[in-house]
């Protein structure tokens, strides 16, 4: 399925730790007595020292609280597939894991975390049970899609925007008021968009799309909403509302924003603390996203995992059941700036509460579809099927581009899809 | 002269072209973060800080992946210089038709990319013990062909009478290897040894899939987790980079009159 992709070296390396996991596979599950030297629970996780430190930080307090030790594991994001698969293969999997999916793999070596997400309030839409109603994986946090504004330029040109109360704009609307922005202030760009399939989803579920769906037949296709959005999305990549340059050649969109050159970023709730930091030539702020006519985001999150066969399983059921505890959960998501995934916590942020607040409004107002490719990529993992290609991004890029038509367009992704989910 | 001048020219310019990315880089490490992508971007700060130094050193343990790079690094350079030039030697100079056969397989080992045998290796590694371990990462690297190569190439050149002489004199063949060759190979040994410590300190891909404990990682893989999962914090990345640098920046300058000799034969001049 990774036919129509260039072969990049990452893949290549993905495709070589996959098939080196293979053949030990049901080994590895087999369980063993690795992990961990004297009780310590290894947590490996990827993104905690740039996110604040927030796991570290329960994990010293949970430390001087009960006198059990966890240790954690910052590894690189992209890797921590990779880093799980050759563990799994070396019988070396870690007591509990934050991952970004879960792997076939190992799916069947993970405890059943059905108390945590029952006693406490875990968000229910995203709880997924497996064929035996039991729960493998707990969302940690959760990331949505949003909108940043240049403000000074919208605050030069004497345009308005929507804030958390108000009613949302449509695109048409939002469109406009860039072009507006654009003729006052001279600014470069309208907007950029991340060249990501997740943030692409999101746009399209706010045009009445449901994405790519299985259809009765069992293949998989996009709707006509969704082939709209897709029309109107390259009509925004002309180069002067949207430079193709993201989308096309891998420009860099955050640091485009961060130039001051673009009024606008269609991007997610991570860019907060980093904007906070790193933004000291001009205001910025968030600002409802535009809905033609449906309201969403989409969710995103990772997943804790704890395996079996660490030796320490109740160890780490315990501290898991301790950092899901709303006080302590609400510890977690204050230090790491995280978006609670758990109902009834409340977070007081030490910074840019504002962000925050919009950007829980929009999951609060969001169309249930927001939670569709979290909830779904994990169903499909649970019954082993995984798909290592993006078709969505990869059509569009070439639509965009101008390399296909809109029919060929939206005939690939489908086809493309369901040739991957093999269905 | 206006040749000398002009090819000189050529020659600043092209200085400056690869200096300049490097000048960038350590430029920008020292820019406050509200600066790194202003429009019109200024190549000095406005604002000189060594704050991301300071963030970086307290994010990142130095200290502990120094010194597991550096002990990953010398020990597999040397075992790797002593290897290949023993082999090289082997089969420059001995006659067996088998030699040239494994000479061949050797060879042959180059048109496979790292990433092909990553499986096989890794499972070798474990059912080895060696997963987790520094040496599972060291003892994979040890044989390259291009030093072999280089090496064996290098013996060629050698003139046979100089070993037939030391077998006259009642050289054994072991004292002829250590004590005329390497010594006369010297050059090739030194080339191959900074290549080969300049590999393993990038190293990335193996350490990687081969280390679990965070103790023993590389400075490559510490330092790729500050990418993080959809922006990165370049006020911190950038500084550390240039700090990882620095040891193989301090490598070259102590042994860059060896990586600038052209003059790869002179042991051989008589």
């Amino acid at each position: 399925m990774n036919l129509r992709r260039s072969p990049r070296r990452r893949d290549v390396l993905a495709a070589g730790a996959a098939t080196l996991a293979l053949p030990t596979a049901l080994s590895a599950c087999g369980g063993g007595s690795a992990s961990g030297s004297g009780g310590e629970i290894q947590f490996l996780l990827s993104g905690d020292a740039n996110q604040g430190g927030g796991y570290q930080a329960m994990a010293d307090r949970y430390a001087e609280e009960t006198g059990v030790s966890v240790r954690i594991v910052d590894v690189p994001y992209e890797d921590l597939v990779t880093r799980l698969r050759s563990a799994a293969q070396a019988d070396d999997l870690p007591a509990l894991a934050r991952a970004s999916a879960v792997d076939p793999l190992w799916k069947d070596a993970l405890l059943d975390l059905s108390d945590i997400a029952t006693s406490y309030d875990v968000l229910p839409s995203l709880v997924v049970r497996n064929e035996d109603d039991e729960v493998r994986a707990l969302p940690s946090d959760l990331t949505a899609v949003g909108l940043f504004l240049n403000e000074s330029l919208f605050d030069q040109a004497g345009v308005t925007y929507p804030g958390a109360g108000d009613q949302p704009w449509t695109w048409d609307e939002f469109v406009a008021a860039l072009r507006q922005v654009k003729a006052a202030t001279g600014a470069r760009y309208g907007m950029v968009m991340d060249a990501s399939s997740h943030r692409l989803r999101s746009f399209l579920y706010q045009f009445g799309s449901q994405g790519v769906q299985q259809q009765p037949d069992g293949s998989w296709a996009l709707d006509e909403a969704g082939a709209d959005a897709l029309e109107y999305f390259k009509s925004l990549n002309d180069d002067d509302v949207m430079p193709k340059s993201v989308w096309v050649s891998g420009d860099d969109p955050s640091a485009l924003f961060k130039s001051g050159q673009v009024a606008a970023y269609y991007s997610g709730v991570w860019q907060v603390t980093d904007f906070a930091a790193n933004i000291t030539d001009f205001e910025w702020t968030t600002a409802l996203m535009p809905a033609q006519p449906t309201r969403a985001t989409n969710i995103g999150t990772n997943w804790i995992v704890a395996f079996d066969g660490s030796g320490v399983e109740q160890e780490a059921l315990d501290f898991l059941d301790w950092l899901y505890t709303p006080e302590n959960y609400a510890e977690l998501s204050r230090i790491s700036g995280f978006l609670p995934a758990e109902e009834g916590v409340d977070v007081e942020y030490t910074s840019n509460e504002e962000a925050f607040a919009m950007f829980n409004a929009e999951i609060a107002a969001s169309d249930p579809i927001a939670g569709d490719q979290a909830t779904s990529a994990l169903e499909m993992s649970y019954r082993d099927i995984i798909i290592d290609s993006d078709p969505l991004k990869e059509e569009t890029l070439k639509y965009v581009a101008g390399e296909q038509d809109l029919q060929t367009t939206v005939t690939n992704i489908g086809e493309l899809t369901t040739a991957g989910y093999g269905a | 002269m206006a040749q000398s001048l002009s090819s000189t020219v050529v020659l600043w310019v092209l200085a400056a072209l690869f200096i300049f990315p490097v000048l960038w880089l350590v430029l920008s490490s020292l820019k406050p973060g509200g600066e790194l992508f202003r429009y019109p971007l200024t190549i000095l700060p406005d604002t000189w800080t060594f704050d991301g130094y300071a963030r970086a050193w307290e994010r990142v343990d130095f200290a502990l992946y120094f010194r597991n790079t550096a002990v990953v690094a010398t020990v597999t350079t040397v075992l790797t210089v002593l290897v290949s030039a023993a082999t090289g030697y082997a089969l420059a100079k001995y006659r067996a038709r088998w030699l040239s056969v494994l000479f061949m397989c050797i060879l042959a080992t180059t048109m496979l990319p790292t990433e092909v045998i990553l499986s096989p290796t890794f499972v070798v590694i474990r059912d080895l013990g060696l997963y987790d371990q520094l040496a599972g990462i060291i003892i994979p690297s040890i044989l390259t062909a291009t030093g072999v190569f280089m090496f064996r190439q290098f013996f060629r050149t050698v003139p046979d009478e100089l070993i037939e002489a030391a077998r006259i004199d009642g050289a054994r063949e072991l004292s002829i290897f250590f004590r005329i060759m390497l010594p006369l190979a010297k050059p090739i040994a030194i080339t191959l040894a900074i290549f080969s410590f300049q590999w393993r300190w990038n190293d990335y891909i193996w350490p990687l899939l081969v280390l679990g404990d965070p103790d023993k990682f590389t400075l490559q893989v510490a330092l790729r987790s500050l990418i993080g999962a959809e922006n990165i914090d370049w006020t911190v990345l950038l500084p550390a980079s240039v700090i990882s640098i620095l040891p193989l920046l301090a490598l070259f300058l102590v042994t860059q009159r060896y990586i600038l000799s052209s003059d790869l034969n002179s042991g051989l001049k008589d």
